[in-house]
């Protein structure tokens, strides 16, 4: 089959969204169902077929996803109401839009700077639990046990106190 | 202009601590933020208001409220209720950001009450976080009455202010997600942004009438 030539496609934008909390293991296709059924939940089934979301690509904290140009406020908007995905709380924070990929994965590349995420054993409140430093002086703390973990999020100013 | 987030929940409230919400909320594109039941403070560049939260179904329990919490500094955010308090509330100037007005009843705040509002200068916060926790027709609902409040600001003038009302870093919206969130309810680009800076207008003409000497 002759491809569609170039003027008669549709228009597209990406956009680049970072997945918080970090260390989030998610797959396309799980993030893909999370954004698909919250812009279902606002725009409805016709809204979303024009949209017409997908995840074009996602790992290490970050995703691209792809839309018809025009309906870019409306998959932010639909992002940023995603607050659960597999009953664990996540923030998916769009970060870029652009009309090519190729942008975004530059944007990418400036983004990503060797995380390295050291542990360690602290007491906070009384209580012990595992705090794992992020980008800066950010600090979540992991209660000590086998379910439903508490996770706080902190400084490291907070844990010198 | 100074862009802030209206309304945040720090530690034990919530699961962040404040410190962590002000370095988060600079990465999403803020200058401050008006915490419940802090005192205001600074960090890392982030302005921290401290914002006193006062839910009552009587004016007299505001009023006593307001009298017990004397500093200053914290901006006053009561909760609306019915007509009358609504009214009340605002005419006496006891608040300075009327929030929950989607939890009342339709004719809780009217065209008379905008009026006031504009004149008094008190704002009224749009708080996103339900719009995001609800489904359905709670969130419907919640939309409608958004809609109906920016019609009435649009012709009235009062100012809006815009908060997450975040309990978690996790529920922190940046600029870009709010503007986009804001559209939902027909609150255009301008008029989003307008009201991210409306906390800093409210705080700072506060601060400009000084009496000296």
């Amino acid at each position: 089959m002759k491809p569609r030539p170039p003027t008669m496609r549709g228009k597209r934008r990406y956009i680049l969204v970072r997945m918080d909390p970090p260390g989030l293991d998610l797959d396309g296709r799980e993030l893909y169902y999370a954004v698909s059924e919250s812009l279902t939940d606002i725009f409805g089934d016709a809204g979303v077929a024009r949209i017409q979301p997908s995840v074009v690509s996602c790992g290490e904290g970050y995703a691209i996803i792809r839309c018809t140009r025009s309906a870019e406020d409306q998959v932010i908007a639909g992002l940023a109401t995603v607050a659960y995905i597999r009953e664990r709380k996540v923030a998916i924070r769009s970060i870029l839009t652009s009309g090519t990929m190729r942008s975004l994965r530059q944007h990418l590349d400036t983004l990503r700077d060797g995380q390295s995420f050291p542990e360690r054993d602290v007491t906070f409140q009384g209580r012990p639990w595992i705090s794992v430093r992020f980008r800066g002086t950010k600090v979540d703390l992991f209660e000590k046990g086998f379910k439903n973990q508490e996770r706080l999020f902190l400084t490291e100013d907070d844990l010198e106190e | 202009m100074q862009y802030t987030d209206a309304c945040v929940f720090p530690l034990p409230l919530g699961d962040s601590s404040l410190r962590r919400m002000a370095l988060e909320a600079r990465e999403l594109g803020f200058d401050s933020i008006v915490a419940a039941g802090v005192a205001g403070s600074v960090y890392r560049g982030i302005e921290i208001i401290g914002g006193t939260l006062i839910h009552a179904k009587e004016t007299r329990e505001v009023q006593a409220v307001l009298r017990k919490d004397n500093s200053q500094r914290s901006l006053p955010i009561v909760s609306a209720g019915g007509y009358s308090f609504n009214r009340a509330v605002i005419q006496a100037g006891w608040a300075k950001v009327i929030r929950e007005i989607h939890a009342t009843p339709r004719n809780s705040f009217d065209h008379i009450i905008s009026r006031m509002a504009a004149d008094k200068q008190v704002a009224v916060d749009l708080d996103l976080s339900v719009l995001i926790q609800e489904r359905g027709y709670m969130r419907q609902k919640v939309l409608q009455r958004y809609a109906d409040l920016v019609s009435l600001q649009g012709r009235f003038d009062f100012p809006f202010t815009i908060s997450s009302g975040a309990r978690s870093i996790l529920d922190m919206k940046s600029r870009r997600d709010m503007i986009a969130l804001c559209g939902l309810f027909g609150l255009d680009r301008d008029g989003a942004l307008s009201a991210l800076g409306n906390v800093s207008r409210i705080i700072h003409r506060e601060k400009s009438v000084e009496v000296v000497g």
